[in-house]
């Protein structure tokens, strides 16, 4: 980038908006949207809105609890069940802005199942999130995934699931690692899996799923390490790289400055900003 | 030994900072604490800006090669983003013992690339390391020193770390304490520090005065901010600050003054940090050229006022 380019560290705005950026991971209220079911989360996005402004971002996903017990709230279930419209209203207010995808719970499979029909198959929602912590977190070699994954593969959703390599070992047993997520897209191999943060511990995640051609990994969740993009793009191509924000609890600068700093070249920047994660959505839509 | 400085020169738009690089350059200096000759001091009439850097490292990361590692690229990033000055440690000082070897390196590769300021290492749990301190100040002319505790294996409670910060503002050095270095989750498996605990600062810091500290890499828990944010003389960087909007809601809870500008390059990516400054749209005119400048200013210059 020239120097005459920056804008306090950030490229120009032409440059942004040329990038034609799609967030793949945008984490308003990742835990709980709020007891009445949006207050959290309206309030998020609202909070995010500059930094989305800044860059310029087209399109960012994030990831709806949906009433399967993902959250530790069983008054927020509850009114999830009885008014599912209410996990629409993101979406309503920011039409042009947001995508989505449910959060799934792999503990209970009959209501994951239920709700892939009812968000997948019936619209509008695109994947699946797999949460790596809280009540819907289980390691993703669990058998449970079969079922949900055979089905997520019928309705051509995309599946993302969260992953860390951690120093020290999991800190919750529901944890997975890219390890884990390797061995479970070897039984599905026609589906495309999202590795979420490519592992945190990114020099481990990338050689894990180097070998395993229908995983993606995702760029946001861990700090701003230098060379990682550099090493992503060097050993798995431009192409199964996906940007993330995790906005508003990580910053823009963390890891927007991941993509447009790294020594790569601009049309893999492209490729990674937004490209790539179209071509995923594009099936699923 | 002659930093220059650039200003920037900021333009406020539909809420959105713009910054051009200004090529105006002033008079050279001997030293950092030059920087409180007031002869290029922003302000009046446009706003301008000049960057100081509080956290940069030279040579080598010992986990893995960093793309600006070698010291012509890292500089030449610090003139990309207008980084007129840098506070420059050395990666050395995490594992090397001979501390005098570390900090004489370190003097030697800054004292043609002037605007990187050397901050010597010290470690106060090694043998005479008072003699560390004293070429630091009478061969180098630090203005201040590093420590990294975690590496080194102290904490802030030990009486090794008060005698140290005792003759280091004797001397009149500031002192940067390196929180972490690295994520604890992605350290090396053989190689787990924990973060430093700064929390013995709020009990120490009162009884030494014109003690000066800024913690580099610091990640705030709530609680714990809460007491260190109303300490005189201890200030923070931002390069591990997260959340869209976490350095205007630092700056908020902290003493006035006591945030600045903190890269952690070349381990971490330089523009994170910067464009972590301003995305939020919440920090004025004035606030931005606080943290990026004016704020390491006075804190570097205030031994001398």
């Amino acid at each position: 980038m020239k120097p005459d380019a920056m804008h306090l560290g950030l490229p120009s705005s032409e440059k942004l908006k040329e990038y034609r950026i799609w967030d793949s991971y945008f984490t308003p209220s990742l835990s709980h949207p709020g007891a009445d079911g949006s207050s959290g989360l309206f309030a998020d996005i609202e909070r995010s809105l500059p930094a989305i402004r800044k860059a310029r971002f087209e399109k960012l996903c994030y990831f709806a609890h949906v009433g399967i017990g993902t959250t530790t709230d069983a008054g927020y279930e509850q009114r999830v069940q009885k008014n599912p419209d209410i996990v629409l209203k993101p979406l309503e207010r920011w039409q042009d802005l947001l995508l989505g995808m449910i959060q799934l719970n792999p503990n209970n499979v009959p209501a994951s199942l239920d709700a892939l029909n009812q968000w997948l198959r019936d619209g509008p929602m695109l994947g699946v999130y797999f949460p790596g912590s809280g009540p819907g977190a289980l390691t993703c070699t669990h058998r449970n995934f079969h079922p949900l994954v055979e089905r997520i593969a019928q309705l051509k959703g995309i599946v993302m699931q969260h992953t860390w390599f951690k120093t020290g070992g999991k800190q919750g047993a529901g944890e997975s690692t890219p390890l884990e997520l390797a061995e479970l897209a070897s039984k599905f191999p026609e589906q495309k899996f999202l590795c979420a943060h490519a592992g945190g511990e990114w020099e481990n995640g990338i050689r894990a799923v180097r070998d395993s051609p229908n995983i993606f990994v995702e760029t946001s969740g861990f700090d701003s390490t230098a060379g990682f993009l550099e090493m992503a793009v060097r050993e798995l191509g431009a192409e199964r790289i996906v940007f993330g924000s995790h906005l508003p609890t990580r910053s823009l600068g963390t890891e927007l400055a991941k993509i447009t700093t790294a020594a790569i070249s601009d049309e893999d920047r492209k490729k990674i900003l937004g490209e790539n994660y179209r071509k995923l959505i594009k099936v699923a839509m | 030994m002659i930093p220059r400085r650039k200003f920037l020169h900021l333009t406020a738009s539909t809420g959105a900072a713009s910054v051009i690089a200004g090529k105006n350059l002033c008079a050279e200096e001997p030293a950092i604490r030059r920087l409180s000759d007031g002869e290029c001091d922003p302000g009046h009439g446009s706003v301008e800006l000049q960057i100081i850097d509080t956290n940069v490292s030279l040579f080598h990361w010992p986990f893995r090669r960093l793309p600006l590692a070698e010291i012509d690229a890292l500089r030449s990033k610090l003139r990309e983003l207008n980084i007129a000055s840098a506070w420059t440690g050395s990666f050395e000082g995490l594992l090397h013992r001979d501390i005098a070897g570390v900090n004489q390196r370190l003097a030697e590769a800054c004292r043609s690339h002037t605007e990187l300021i050397p901050i010597g290492s010290l470690n106060p749990i090694l043998p005479d390391w008072k003699n560390d301190l004293r070429i630091c100040v009478e061969a180098h002319r630090m203005t201040g020193v590093r420590l990294y505790p975690n590496y080194h294996g102290y904490s802030l409670n030990d009486t090794r770390f008060r005698e140290f910060l005792d003759s280091a503002t004797q001397s009149g050095l500031f002192v940067q304490i390196a929180i972490s270095l690295e994520d604890t989750r992605t350290q090396h498996p053989s190689f787990q520090v924990a973060d430093v605990d700064p929390e013995p600062l709020v009990e120490l810091l009162p009884k030494i005065p014109n003690a000066r500290i800024q913690l580099l890499n610091y990640r705030p828990k709530a609680l714990v901010l809460e007491r260190l944010a109303k300490i005189s003389g201890l200030s923070f960087d931002i390069a591990r600050i997260e959340g869209t909007d976490g350095v205007p809601l630092l700056v908020k809870k902290c003493l006035a003054g006591s945030v600045m500008f903190g890269s952690h390059a070349p381990f971490l990516i330089p523009e994170a940090a910067l464009i972590r400054v301003h995305e939020a749209s919440l920090t004025d005119d004035a606030m931005l050229k606080a943290i990026l400048w004016g704020n390491a200013h006075r804190f570097a210059r205030r031994n001398n006022s």
